[in-house]
């Protein structure tokens, strides 16, 4: 690992604590989210050393961080929506918007495409893995409410 | 008769939970979901609910053959999930115990006046948001101070000006142009070289994941409608903060 890769999950992990703080989290939630701020950017690091396509590792990150905000949410009677904003915001690509939009300002209609594209690459992997997640959480969750009672609510 | 007037009542205990969730930010899904679980709980034998993000249509019906219908309109939104712990917390034991018309109004009231941070915290938290990720996104140090002290500025200016012009997608593009304004000032005296890292720490705050992330649920578990405003408001959102920086960027062409 890197020294500007230390930083950076450092940085995204106190971002994520500012996120969480702004949102009024708190107690066990507010350090389950700090947790998760904090593996998303290492676990980035990690899948991105051995995939070459950023894409790719987004996806398995998000894939990855909102299971844990799954299971947590679950563990701790929370809405998981908690979790997943929270942890996930050091993924989300601040910085290939901005020079998008920086690029669109110039007129430089090249590089704006190519910056687009690449935003876009990145904010749908992220969402397919929310998408995959939630959806098999869902699955799941309702396969084992049918088992335990067919009849009843709860 | 009796009976109906008691219904009503927690019926609209129900809509008020309901409501209160979707202001703090759950997700369409999860509040269908708690209203219908609730008002089956509370003894309605059918229970239609339609959700979205700006309104809520519920109906019940009743063993003795009523129906009841109440709508709410939802116009504000503002993200706190400890209250929404705590309403998720509320609604989970109406299904479970057999909760007091008192109690529920009791646990109510507490979980909307949920002990909140003080407004100076949230300050500080911006600030602290800007200059993680200017670092994060390969700034310098003096930059990321930079970043830090220009994010407390703009959060401190727009709490004031949200209180004139109570408009968010208005806000964000405020917001973008005083950060854009300030960080070119900043390259002006030379404090630092480039504008792009304090701009993108800024923006972070502003970029709406909340929205995006619960349009994204929502459009895939199958409340399409709810995902759709989301999404929509989400592409307005990201177009004013751009919006922000072009009309600071051409300015600043002329005058800086």
């Amino acid at each position: 690992m890197t020294q500007t890769e230390i930083i950076q999950i450092l940085a995204g992990f106190v971002g994520s604590i500012g996120f969480a703080i702004l949102f009024n989290i708190r107690g066990k939630r507010l350090i389950v989210t700090a947790i998760g701020g904090l593996l998303s950017w290492l676990l980035f690091v990690v899948f991105s050393a051995f995939i070459a396509n950023e894409a790719i590792s987004y996806f398995i990150v998000a894939l990855v961080i909102s299971t844990y905000a799954e299971v947590m949410a679950r563990a701790l009677k929370t809405p998981t929506t908690t979790f997943i904003i929270t942890s996930l915001i050091p993924l989300i690509p601040g910085g290939s918007l901005y020079y998008t939009m920086a690029c669109a300002f110039q007129g430089n209609l090249e590089t704006f495409m190519q910056k687009a594209i690449y935003t876009l690459q990145l904010a749908s992997a992220l969402a397919l893995g929310i998408i995959v997640s939630t959806t098999l959480a869902k699955m799941l969750y309702e396969a084992v409410k049918s088992k335990e009672n067919k009849h009843s609510f709860y | 008769m009796q009976r109906g007037v008691i219904m009503i009542k927690t019926f609209g205990y129900a809509m008020d939970i309901g409501e209160q969730m979707l202001i703090s930010g759950a997700e369409v899904h999860r509040v269908e979901e708690s209203v219908n679980r609730i008002c089956y709980a509370l003894g309605a034998v059918r229970v239609d609910v339609f959700i979205i993000t700006s309104s809520m249509v519920v109906t019940i019906y009743t063993s003795d053959g009523e129906t009841y219908t109440q709508t709410r309109r939802v116009t504000t939104t503002n993200t706190n999930f400890e209250k929404l712990h705590r309403l998720n917390q509320l609604s989970r034991e109406i299904c479970e115990k057999n909760l007091t018309e008192q109690e529920i109004e009791e646990k109510f009231n507490a979980a909307v006046h949920c002990k909140k941070f003080p407004i100076w915290l949230e300050f500080v938290c911006y600030a602290i948001i800007a200059g993680a990720f200017t670092l994060f996104f390969g700034g310098n140090v003096i930059e990321a101070i930079l970043s830090f002290f220009v994010g407390g500025a703009v959060r401190i200016t727009t709490f004031f000006f949200d209180r004139i012009i109570p408009n968010k997608i208005f806000c964000k593009f405020f917001s973008t142009a005083i950060t854009t304004f300030l960080a070119f000032l900043a390259v002006k005296v030379g404090w630092i070289a480039d504008v792009d890292k304090v701009i993108i720490g800024n923006i972070m705050p502003l970029i709406p994941g909340i929205g995006l992330t619960n349009a994204i649920r929502d459009l895939f578990t199958g409340d399409s409608i709810a995902g759709l405003l989301r999404s929509i408001e989400a592409v307005l959102t990201a177009l004013s903060i751009a919006a922000g920086y072009f009309l600071i960027a051409v300015l600043g062409g002329f005058a800086l």
